[in-house]
């Protein structure tokens, strides 16, 4: 069987070619999306920062239980976004278990230089972990006393003594921002600019540049109460390491005790967040690519066996088998994708490349960040693409094996144009499914909504492909009169064509109408969200002025700003995340932090139902798209957790409807004191008069790093936040969209190549090749018609939809120039995949052709 | 001899209609006939008469709408496509009106193909027989694009005597063949029946080509109108003759 197939594969290199084509592509994509999967997740921090500890006690993530169905119970663990906390009090139980030798409490204190640049601020008693040794000078010994890390900072350190005053920068201390013992140096500390002395110099292997104060001041200093971030082990040399991990974790309750290998995951990086981001956008990207490809792959196969429809009809009549040619094509279908995959695969692999320097260059992914070779990934891209390819093989063998042999000799190789009730059944039932999808709410949040849209757009295409046939012969009827006024004898007969293969047409509608609907709506839908988080964020800020800051706020800024004279309202935000579940997994949700006194003067959430009044300890607000994806009200009480992982059952007590400008939860910011990273205000929103402004500028001086602003460049940040995300989405887009626009040129090219027979026909008939060219100009004119209609209108419906769902807007921003773009594409893809191979069919002389078995 | 009294093929109340943009058109209007082994028989009858319809029922590759066929013992409506299958690969050759060949197999491959899907080992010295007598021996690399028609038309009667079946269904087998290789086709047809006891059932519009045969049966709107034993060419153009008259009356 395999060589009979490929003997027929290399007699139709045509339809051959072009399935390769699809699957090759297809093999790309999903090589390059399956590397960035296989980066995320095969990335195993190293030990950095507890690189000397034997044991390290902490809470990197959190984990949700739930039972499903059959009664499995159902984990789903989450990284905890502003990391996890374990308590103070075990330092002092682990301390007495027997082989330990050394036990020391971290936290990270958020300290920059007065340049801005952050340095990982520590208690000295945790430089033992790393390890750092003193090379000059001796511990922090009282508050004041700091011991620097050998590091380069870079912007310099500030010593505080030069002349220039505060205001005018940092003057670098030694050479090359490197310090001395007994020098003085400005650092700010939670939010606050402090000298401190130089009292040692430390040497070690950390991530970034570390500076060490005194234990008491860094417990006074820290994030948490009565909490830390890590507890680190050190034992006493020839202990049992397996046993000393067993009773720590009987200590250590819920927490996590991780041995030296896996103490890299108790760290907070850049590297572990973006392995985060490679996983979400490789998955959720090669989700909806596999099955944007099996449905090209199902229609580029399928129309290929189509045409060899003779040939195996004859095959069949020569006495093979229905199942020996349901082999034969399942075979050759097997054969094209391997073929596929040694193109795609190695493609995708620089693609994969390429788009890690992108990502990297976009600040995505840390310079370094090790990515993966891609082994598991090509591994898994070849058997989806010969899976796909084997099972559209199947489809479509099932479909031509169930021919009577007697078809084979048949003159006309027209097919019967009733299709099965089986179809038809199942085109309204995905009809009926997509329609209601349209009109059920839509999750939200960036992703989700390129999912939900996605979800709607498939099912509509589904549904147009299997009832393809009859949307073919129903607009063949309609047009034909109109065909035939504006064309004449070619339009009569295109009408005819249309009419007659209205059932080999399917793919080739099909596979506009996914062109044009993927092109109408998600490439749209990026816009709407951009467009509309702006817009939410500049209508919904009353506030005139914002105190902005990367070093944190402390809690005595927003009392000196409430001070100065003319100040109507300040509200301090902490930009932070909640983690919930949904349908038992875990789902880590942006959220804002406030102070709800005079929340008013600043903030217009667009509350819809209750109020923001209420916002205390144990409630809080959510957005309108999170209460319906969560399916909460007003009045419910929702289980969340915080960013570090602590418990928090809060009552919802308004509803609001500027999500994507200000987040999707609203927690009173009492609740999350001790519970964030820094503990401090990433924003304080003021509402002011003008005249106000010379002393909150004074107040921002005073706090290196932050900076008063306008509320209208506090909104452009933002869309240029959303830009840097868009780009990826964008890109992401762009590739699914291009797929599908080679998928249409692909099956239209085949579908004309296939008309040779046919068309020589019509001209040793007396049809001149004018006449021949204007009929295929009047066929696409009705296909690309009834094509862009119905994609048009499947985009509109999801576009809508999905933007309803997320802004409340029912009409999409659509940009003109996208709508051109979208209807003249499809033009000029239809026309130049037709008419340039019609017109390449035309110049041979008919009688060549005839002989041509279809 | 118990063998011999079962024919080879059998009909009985065939009828096969089609359904065309609604109509229903009758290509078989009750037929029965049986053909005995070691037979040749001509089928003949004016265009749309039904031969090739008939042709294709009795050898299994269309359903009849209504009667059954039976090949040797085995009665056809109650098998399986796939065992039908098995059975025509066995049993039956069919030499098609047009488009006989796979355009992506030489000429060889095209003859030895049901053997192979057969999984079968071919009789190298028979298939040389074969190919000999059809006189291809010097084509079998070539493509079937590369022949003419009538060369296309022997390679498909090799591939239907490849496999040494029991009964032969020829469809208008030395339609495009000039006199000497019609009349080669035909005494090659001729001689298997003669010489190895097969069974060929074959429909032609040419009495002379019918003369070879056994037995001429006619068949006009679905129906055997005429069924003569020998009757040698000039009958058989009378007897078309007064059908053509008759049905031009009956108008
Ligand atoms: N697939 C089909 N669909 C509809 N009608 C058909 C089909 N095949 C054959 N017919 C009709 O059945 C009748 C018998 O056709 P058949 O091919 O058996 O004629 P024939 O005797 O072989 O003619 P010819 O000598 O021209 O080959 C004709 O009227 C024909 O139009
Ligand atoms: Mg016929």
């Amino acid at each position: 069987m395999i060589s009979l197939a490929t003997r027929m594969l290399r007699h139709r290199p045509g339809s051959s070619v072009a399935t390769l084509l699809a699957l090759a592509l297809g093999a790309l994509i999903l090589t390059a999306m399956g590397v960035l999967v296989e980066s995320g997740l095969r990335y195993h921090p190293a030990p950095v920062r507890y690189a000397a500890a034997d044991l390290v006690v902490a809470r990197p993530d959190t984990t949700f239980t739930s039972r499903e169905f059959d009664g499995e119970i159902y984990r789903s663990t989450v990284a905890l976004p502003e990391g996890g906390t374990v308590p103070a009090g075990l330092a002092g139980r682990i301390r007495g278990i027997e082989g330990v030798a050394t036990v020391a409490v971290d936290e990270n204190i958020a300290v920059h230089t007065g340049a801005g640049t952050p340095l990982s601020g520590r208690g000295w008693a945790s430089a033992v972990l790393t390890p750092y040794e003193l090379v000059d000078g001796r511990a922090p010994a009282n508050d004041d006393d700091v011991v620097l890390s050998t590091d380069p900072v870079p912007g310099g350190l500030d010593s505080g003594v030069a002349p220039g005053g505060a205001a005018s920068g940092g003057v670098s201390t030694g050479e090359a921002g490197r310090a001395r013992v007994g020098e003085q140096v400005r650092l700010v500390v939670g939010g606050v600019l402090r000298t401190y002395r130089i009292s040692g110099l430390a040497r070690g292997n950390g991530n970034a540049a570390a500076v060490f104060f005194s234990d008491a001041h860094a417990a006074a200093l820290a994030p948490h109460r009565g909490a830390v971030s890590a507890v680190g082990v050190i034992a006493a040399p020839g202990t049992d390491l397996g046993r000393l991990a067993d009773q720590v974790g009987q200590v250590a309750g819920d927490t996590a005790v991780l041995r030296r290998a896996d103490s890299g995951l108790a760290e907070r990086s850049a590297d572990g967040a973006a392995a985060g981001l490679l996983i979400q956008v490789g998955a959720s990207f090669g989700g909806y690519v596999i099955l944007l490809i099996v449905f090209v792959v199902a229609a580029t196969i399928g129309l290929s066996v189509r045409h060899r429809r003779r040939d195996l009809a004859l095959v069949r009549a020569v006495a093979a088998t229905p199942g020996q040619v349901r082999r034969m094509i399942m075979a050759e279908s097997a054969l094209v994708s391997v073929f596929a995959s040694a193109i795609g695969v190695p493609a995708g692999l620089a693609a994969a490349g390429w788009l890690t320097g992108e990502l990297t260059s976009r600040g995505f992914v840390p310079e370094g960040f090790p990515m993966a070779p891609g082994v598991i990934a090509a591994a898994g891209a070849t058997g989806v693409i010969l899976v796909s390819a084997v099972l559209a093989g199947l489809l479509a063998a099932r479909r031509i094996s169930g021919i009577k042999p007697a078809e084979a000799l048949g003159e006309a190789a027209i097919e019967p144009v009733s299709a099965g009730r089986v179809r038809w059944i199942s085109g309204l039932v995905a009809l009926t499914a997509a329609g209601s999808s349209a009109f059920a709410a839509v999750a939200a949040g960036g992703q989700t909504a390129l999912g939900a849209a996605l979800g709607m757009l498939y099912l509509f295409v589904l549904a147009v492909a299997l009832l393809a046939p009859w949307i073919n012969a129903a607009a063949a009827r309609l047009l034909a009169p109109l065909l035939r006024a504006a064309f004449g004898t070619s339009g009569y007969l295109a009408a005819a064509n249309l009419r007659a293969n209205a059932r080999g047409a399917a793919s080739v509608l099909t596979s506009l109408v996914l062109a044009v609907g993927f092109g109408g709506s998600v490439w749209f839908l990026q816009n709407n969200l951009e467009r509309q988080a702006v817009a939410q964020s500049r209508s919904g800020l009353i506030a005139t002025r914002a105190l902005v800051t990367g070093a944190g706020l402390s809690d005595s800024v927003v009392a000196e700003v409430r001070a100065v004279p003319g100040v109507r309202a300040a509200t301090p935000v902490r930009n932070t995340s909640v983690v919930a579940s949904v349908m038992g997994d875990g789902e880590v949700i942006g959220a804002r932090a406030v102070d709800p006194a005079g929340i008013d003067a600043t903030l217009d959430l667009g509350v819809t139902s209750g109020s923001l009044a209420d916002l205390r300890d144990g409630t809080a607000a959510v957005s309108r798209t999170q209460a319906s994806t969560f399916g909460w009200d007003l009045g419910e009480k929702v289980a969340l957790r915080l960013g570090d992982g602590t418990p928090a059952d809060v009552r919802v007590v308004a509803i609001y409807e500027h999500g994507l400008g200000f987040g999707d939860v609203v927690l009173p910011r009492s609740a999350v004191i001790g519970h964030t990273a820094t503990n401090l205000d990433d924003q304080i929103l003021i509402s002011a008069p003008a005249s106000a402004d010379v002393a909150l500028r004074e107040i921002a001086a005073a706090h290196p790093g932050a900076a008063l602003v306008d509320t209208g460049t506090v909104t452009g940040g933002l869309a240029k936040d959303l830009a840097l995300s868009a780009w990826l989405n964008r890109l992401l887009i762009a590739v699914m969209v291009g797929y599908t626009v080679v998928a249409a040129a692909n099956t239209m090219v085949m579908a004309a190549l296939a008309r040779r027979r046919e068309l020589a026909v019509l001209r040793l008939t007396g049809v001149t090749r004018r006449q021949v060219k204007r009929m295929i100009n009047a066929e696409q004119a009705g296909l690309l018609g009834v094509a862009v209609l119905l994609g048009g209108t499947i985009a509109a419906l999801t576009l809508s939809s999905v933007v309803r769902a997320l802004t409340g807007n029912l009409v999409p921003y659509v940009p003109p120039l996208g709508v051109a773009t979208v209807l003249g594409g499809t033009a000029v893809l239809a026309l130049a995949t037709t008419i340039l191979p019609i017109a390449r069919l035309l110049r041979v002389p008919p009688v060549e052709h005839i002989g041509v078995r279809e | 001899m118990s063998v011999h009294t079962e024919p080879a093929v059998r009909v009985t109340g065939l009828t096969r209609t089609y359904h065309a943009d609604g109509e229903p058109v009758h290509a078989l209007a009750g037929v029965d006939a049986s053909f005995q082994r070691g037979t040749f028989t001509a089928i003949m009858g004016p265009s749309g008469s039904g031969k090739s319809t008939l042709l294709q029922a009795a050898a299994g590759l269309d359903r009849p709408t209504d009667g059954s066929v039976w090949i040797g013992g085995t009665e056809l409506s109650r098998l399986s496509e796939t065992k039908l299958t098995e059975l025509r690969r066995g049993r039956i050759g069919f030499v098609f009106q047009a488009f006989n060949l796979i355009g992506a197999l030489t000429v060889e491959e095209n003859i030895l193909l049901p053997l192979r899907l057969a999984g079968a080992r071919p009789d190298r010295a028979w298939i040389t027989q074969v190919v000999d007598r059809v006189g291809l021996g010097q084509r079998l690399r070539h493509r079937p694009s590369a022949l003419s028609g009538g060369q296309q038309q022997r390679v498909a009667i090799a591939r239907a005597l490849a496999s040494r079946p029991e009964v032969i269904f020829c469809d208008e087998p030395t339609g495009a063949l000039d006199t000497n290789t019609a009349a080669e086709v035909l005494t090659l047809l001729r001689a298997i029946v003669d010489e190895h006891g097969q069974t060929v059932v074959m429909v032609t519009h040419d009495p002379v080509a019918a003369s070879y045969a056994d037995r001429v049966m006619v068949l006009a709107d679905g129906r055997i109108v005429h069924d003569m034993p020998q009757p040698g060419a000039d009958r058989i153009a009378e007897h078309l003759a007064t059908l053509g008259r008759s049905r031009a009356v009956t108008r």
